[in-house]
């Protein structure tokens, strides 16, 4: 019983490094974090913190500083606690003490606890579901839980005993290592609970996002349970070690902020914070960098299209994001070629037109079936139609675009990807609804910007309240 | 309300009567492994407790006891079974060279003497073997390992291996 209780100390703790970690880069990253809610500086903490400590894990390895708790914990938490005691960082934390004592309870309403009631039901599963239950889904045993394995039992990122994808980036394992390392043993179960923490992190940043798209807090609650609620998908990505739901997340992150900045309505800070997004993108998945490629180019066309004001200004602005995305990749990829390891070329060999056929039929199929996504994608579909106009002569457009684009290079993946005929359908089956999980939030927030149409009475509207966000001109943005 | 907003909630509407379908149909889907998540859960048998039940595990964590760290072993296994990810999984950081059960012998030989492979590992030797595994087992460079499992090990000393044509 109290080795139980030590255990789950340790695990607390190691989490709690994190957010510490990620909290004080935030202050160093953002100018006042207050002026991002709650959810959204648990979000953006833990994101900010699992890259810092995952890439410094990297260079450990590169110095060939053999990897132990306090080489991996020392330094960052070190540099945290600097952080903290500089005037910047002192401020942020007393406001942060201070807003919580001044903070009056806000009653909720019938649907509120609906809302409430159907998410705590997703995580009153999907949390024993994780924690108790060994690592077992295929490519956690088989890639992201067998590198962590190796690399806490090594000591350090050695790839020589495993040949699997070994070219992927690794923050997952890094950061799953990083916790056998604070629980003191290889726990696969214990360390899987950041799968559902990071599922809540993402669900409370949707919500937040879909209050500052104008939402009121019954739609936004209920926006919130209805992507977490849609399909199968998500909640089963809640209890298994693999790198789509943290990708989903820190995709989430980045196209929400660079929505706010070109609507407008962004924090100071955000294209920094972004950066930081896109880096986790990179870092996270070997899909990352053109994901997060996608998310800038989108930006970059969005303002070529309206023509806001200073539109040339803003786009070189967007090298803030750009430079987030290079610092996510470079570590890695420098690694690779230091290490002389062979990057797989297992996604373009060619070009076959009739998988290009399959691929959009097998496309529309996994939009449409409940199985999946439930009827997220359909009520999207529906909220684009009723958008009209507004959909191309606002920045919904940026969020339009990154969706409609990404779901484009779905079918033209699948039109490269080297498998025989036979092989093809069970190819699609086993990557479409993790390619899709990816954009899913993104989705989520397009919708939320089809609802507020629908929901008159909000009051914190930044369209609204920033006439600049349409095609016609656009207003500064602060950085 | 105009005609056109009118439409709008009614659209609203269908998706939200289909989506508090949808969520019945979860709760049915996801029921049968909620129920044995807090039978499991009431019988305290988690975490770890799951695992034994895998004799395949079992076999694996006795292995870990005869392979050492640093050695390789060859694992002859179908990739597509899935078991051969969970013993690379179980048996991490040794290095784990899978092959096909059918791969002739000449290949088995060659891969076990060119990486220095200490183990032989067939998961499934009850059904047909393929040429190099069978030529393994009448080799005297393979010595069997006597662990009870689903599978067999053998102890390969690969100096022994003579060169030439097995198929």
């Amino acid at each position: 019983m109290i080795e139980t209780g030590i255990t789950l100390l340790r695990l607390v703790l190691g989490l709690g490094a994190i957010f510490c970690l990620g909290y004080a880069l935030l202050t160093l990253m953002v100018p006042r974090p207050r002026d991002f809610s709650v959810p959204e500086r648990a979000a953006f903490s833990f994101g900010i913190g699992a890259l810092a400590l995952t890439l410094w894990m990297l260079a450990l390895t590169w110095r060939g500083v053999p990897f132990g708790l306090a080489w991996i914990l020392g330094p960052p938490l070190a540099l945290a606690a600097a952080l903290l005691l500089t005037p910047r960082g002192r401020r942020a934390v007393r406001e942060d003490v201070r807003a919580r004592r001044l903070r009056p309870p806000v009653p909720l309403s019938g649907w509120d606890w609906l809302f409430l009631g159907l998410l705590g039901l997703v995580f009153l599963y999907a949390l024993p579901r994780a924690a108790l239950y060994p690592m077992w889904a295929w490519d956690a045993v088989a890639t992201w839980g067998c590198k962590a394995r190796i690399f806490y039992t090594t000591q350090g990122l050695d790839l020589i005993c495993i040949d699997a994808h070994n070219y992927y980036p690794n923050l997952i394992p890094l950061l799953l290592s990083y916790l056998y390392f604070a629980l003191g043993q290889v726990n696969d179960s214990l360390a899987q609970v950041i799968f559902p923490l990071w599922g809540a992190l993402l669900l409370g940043l949707l919500y937040s996002l879909a209050l500052r798209l104008g939402l009121s807090r019954r739609s936004a609650l209920g926006l919130t349970a209805f992507l977490a609620l849609n399909g199968t998908v998500f909640i089963v990505h809640l209890y298994i070690a693999y790198a789509d739901l943290p990708l989903a997340g820190f995709t989430l992150g980045g196209a929400g902020l660079l929505y706010l900045w070109l609507a407008g309505a962004a924090p100071r800070g955000s294209l920094t914070l972004a950066a930081g997004s896109l880096a986790g993108m990179a870092w996270c998945k070997y899909e990352g960098p053109p994901l997060a490629a996608t998310l800038i180019l989108a930006a970059a066309l969005t303002l070529a299209w309206l023509r806001p004001a200073h539109w040339g200004r803003r786009l070189g602005q967007l090298t803030v994001p750009l430079a987030g995305l290079v610092v996510g990749y470079l570590p890695w990829r420098l690694f690779t070629v230091q290490q002389k390891l062979e990057i797989g070329a297992d996604h373009i060999q060619g070009f076959y037109p009739q998988q290009m056929v399959q691929g959009v039929y097998h496309l529309l199929a996994g939009l449409v079936q409940p199985f999946y996504f439930g009827f997220l994608w359909p009520a999207l579909a529906l909220a684009l139609v009723l958008a009209g106009k507004r959909l191309w002569r606002s920045p919904m457009l940026f969020l339009a675009l990154f969706v409609g684009g990404n779901l484009v290079a779905i079918v033209l993946a699948y039109a490269v990807a080297p498998t025989a005929a036979a092989e093809f359908p069970g190819y699609v089956r086993a990557t479409l609804d993790r390619l899709l999980l990816h954009l899913t939030p993104v989705a989520a927030l397009l919708l939320a910007l089809g609802l507020k149409d629908l929901n008159p009475g909000a009051a914190c509207d930044p369209e609204r309240q920033n006439p600049g966000l349409t095609i016609n001109s656009n207003p500064l943005s602060k950085i | 309300m105009t005609p056109a907003k009118t439409w709008r909630f009614w659209l609203v509407g269908l998706i939200l009567g289909l989506w508090g379908l949808q969520i019945l149909w979860l709760i049915w889907h996801f029921g049968p492994e909620a129920r044995d998540l807090v039978q499991r859960a009431a019988r305290g048998d988690v975490g770890g407790a799951i695992r034994q039940e895998e004799p395949l595990y079992r076999w694996a964590t006795a292995l870990q006891g005869i392979i050492p760290e640093s050695a390789t072993y060859v694992f002859l296994d179908d990739y597509a079974a899935g078991k051969e990810i969970e013993v690379r999984y179980y048996l991490a950081p040794r290095r784990h060279i899978l092959w096909s059960p059918k791969v002739p012998a000449s290949f088995l030989f060659y891969a076990l003497h060119q990486e220095h492979a200490a183990f032989l590992l067939i998961r499934e030797p009850q059904r047909p073997l393929g040429p190099g595994a069978q030529a393994a087992l009448h080799s005297p460079a393979f010595q069997p390992v006597n662990l009870p499992g689903p599978g067999l090990v053998f102890r390969v000393d690969a100096s022994r291996l003579r060169w030439g044509f097995y198929d």
